[in-house]
């Protein structure tokens, strides 16, 4: 019986975290226009997840990170004093999303919500269908609604963006831009997030590259010197 | 020689107390300043080196990565995001760990390919190649058991496949598995021995491994390229004619190829560290779940030709026992190639076409593996399964058959 059980869940918690395929076979993700140095959109990206994101989702291994502290947000103390959410969904922890998913993933998600009356949000996902997120960015970007047979509006292809399934029918607080600009930010703060030592690690790769050519090159004449012996022996 | 050691003998200060006691200058000689080594070494020589390289590299990053790891269930994963996170240049330490594994068997296999082509493997280099092969098998359940720690999600279920290939053998199957794993499952008992065993036990084993691989190497001599004996010409002093010294010459051309390498890998460590997740796989960026099975479970590219082959048989028993065999097949090497020469440069077409052969099987296989499994797939796994085995197993005949050319009285440039 236990074991019925266990397959069970593993079954129903399974589709609700893979069952990102099949709905709309032609979606692609798009390409998210990431900038792992612009700092700026990151500070604005960690802002907004700050002050929105964070009423359900964590960020439980940016414990003690700079940025944060500068925009005085503590990333681990707010939505873990839930205890019990609804439907027994917990939001997942955003850490790693980035490393997990991918960057175009998340900026493809932000962008992928449509009306459905039929969810108790009343907003779906292309990527995710039956998402658990509510509808908090919704007073940003508007309504969206789905196309409901791209093929028959003759922009029918292979690959579909997100926008080929979508139609804003009501802009929010936000124009589209504005709207796109802001999941940007969103999309480079998680990728900083997921990484957060990346700008260190390239600094240091150039500098780590350049000593090696100087010590390759060096190497180089070295070894042509001594071997100048070895040639001259035949 | 003797008035070499007098001399040092009679050398004041710590260096000449030091050498009464011990044969430092000796040693020096024996293995660097008067070992000499064929001139003709190639392109292919640079890997033994670069392992030895890459092995310290492992030892010492691994050294600092254990200073803040923890192997629990509840503390491992945490504690791998704290090194990457919170502690002073810890994703430098763990990156140069990850891409060292990778890094690792890239110039072992290269290492291995060299000795296949150019017959390191025969008379009288038998040992040389069997010592090397159990650093192999040795390296391959270092990786594994490393791959385990981080405990993300393919951590975990890597060690549940891997694992749960003890319970196809026959009656003892179920008891060997419970064995490995510590309990019915993988749990954090697992993690601890498989800590256990990836920080002690298989590095000392390896350490004192690859000092026999090196001393037999320096009993017998290096091969080469031409694959022929350079001791046979020798000069009035004893000192082969082909031969220079292993310092400074090597060395500094070692250097050279060191500092290639370094910056080959350096660009994947401070660039590309998951590789496109080849080196580090999306799926281990979640925690291990007991409760989700990830959508795929394929393992880090280097253990792939040999689960591509596992996968081609459709009986797990049968199919493990193939994947040990084409293993244990790379063992015995030395006795199934019967040729009379040593180096490809030498053999027949034959020799020539089965390296290709094998080359197309193996790296095939290493494609196959990772890939999600389809009919397609399975047909071309067991189309290369066969041209894997029938390198090995038809060698003592073509081998032996086939016309060599002549072997040169001296090594070639």
């Amino acid at each position: 019986m236990k074991r019925y059980i266990l397959a069970l869940f593993i079954v129903i918690f399974s589709s609700q975290v893979w069952a990102a395929e099949g709905q709309f076979e032609h979606l692609v993700l798009s390409k998210a226009p990431v900038d792992h140095f612009d700092i700026e959109s990151i500070k604005r990206g960690a802002k907004f997840f700050a002050t929105t994101c964070m009423s359900c989702h964590t960020l439980k291994y940016l414990r003690y990170d700079k940025l944060a502290q500068e925009q005085g947000v503590i990333y681990d103390k707010m939505p873990l004093n839930v205890t019990k959410w609804p439907n027994d969904i917990t939001p997942p922890d955003l850490s790693l999303e980035a490393s997990v998913r991918g960057v175009d993933w998340i900026y493809t998600y932000l962008h992928s919500f449509y009306n459905d009356p039929s969810r108790p949000s009343g907003i779906n996902n292309l990527l995710v269908p039956n998402t658990g997120m509510s509808n908090i960015l919704g007073p940003y970007y508007g309504e969206q609604e789905l196309v409901n047979d791209p093929g028959a509006n003759g922009v029918y292809s292979h690959t579909i963006e997100w926008y080929g399934y979508l139609n804003l029918v009501h802009e929010g607080s936000m124009t589209p831009q504005d709207y796109d600009q802001l999941t940007i930010d969103i999309t480079n703060f998680l990728a900083y997030a997921s990484e957060p030592y990346y700008i260190d690690q390239h600094h240091i790769g150039w500098w780590v590259l350049g000593f090696l050519l100087i010590f390759t090159t060096m190497m180089y004449f070295l070894k042509k010197e001594y071997w100048k012996d070895v040639k001259k022996k035949d | 020689m003797t008035e070499h050691v007098a001399d040092n003998k009679k050398a004041r200060g710590v260096v000449g107390w030091v050498c009464n006691r011990y044969p430092v200058m000796e040693f020096l000689r024996a293995h660097m300043t008067e070992y000499y080594a064929p001139k003709n070494f190639n392109f292919w020589y640079f890997f033994g080196g670069f392992s030895l390289l890459v092995f310290a590299g492992q030892i010492i990053s691994g050294i600092w990565l254990v200073m803040e790891y923890t192997p629990t269930a509840d503390g491992s994963f945490g504690s791998v995001q704290h090194i990457m996170r919170e502690v002073r240049y810890g994703w430098l330490i763990r990156f140069m760990h990850t891409t060292g594994a990778s890094a690792f068997f890239a110039v072992v296999y290269l290492h291995m390919y060299r000795g296949l082509i150019y017959g390191s493997y025969k008379k009288p280099r038998e040992l040389v190649w069997l010592v090397g092969m159990m650093i192999y098998a040795l390296l391959l359940l270092e990786a594994f058991t490393g791959y385990v720690l981080p405990w993300g999600q393919m951590s975990y279920w890597g060690a549940a496949v891997i694992t749960s290939f003890a319970s196809a053998i026959p009656y003892i199957g179920n008891a060997i598995l419970v064995w490995l794993r510590g309990g019915y499952g993988i749990t954090g008992v697992t993690l601890h021995r498989f800590f256990s065993l990836h920080v002690i036990a298989i590095p000392l084993l390896l350490c004192i491994l690859i000092f026999v691989h090196l001393v037999a190497l320096h009993y017998v001599g290096s091969n080469n390229p031409d694959g022929i004996d350079i001791k046979e010409k020798k000069n009035k002093d004893g000192i082969p004619l082909d031969g220079i010294p292993f310092h400074p010459y090597y060395t500094v051309k070692d250097l050279f190829g060191i500092g290639v390498f370094l910056m080959v890998f350096t660009t994947v460590m401070f660039f590309a560290p998951t590789f496109h997740g080849i080196f580090l796989e999306a799926d281990n960026f979640i925690a291990a779940n007991p409760m989700v099975t990830p959508p795929e479970i394929s393992p880090v590219w280097y253990m792939t030709p040999f689960y591509a082959i596992l996968r081609a048989i459709p009986n797990k028993l049968l199919g493990l026992t193939m994947m040990a065999a084409a293993i244990a097949l790379m063992f015995v090497l030395p006795w199934l190639d019967r040729s009379r020469v040593r180096s490809i440069r030498y053999k027949g077409m034959i020799s020539k076409v089965a390296v290709l052969v094998f080359l197309i099987s193996f790296i095939g296989l290493a494609y196959l593996g990772s890939q999600p499994v389809s009919p397609m797939h399975t047909f071309l796994a067991r189309l290369l399964t066969l041209g894997y085995f029938a390198f090995f197993l038809l060698m003592p005949f073509y081998s032996k058959m086939e016309q060599t050319k002549r072997l040169p009285e001296r090594v070639t440039e």
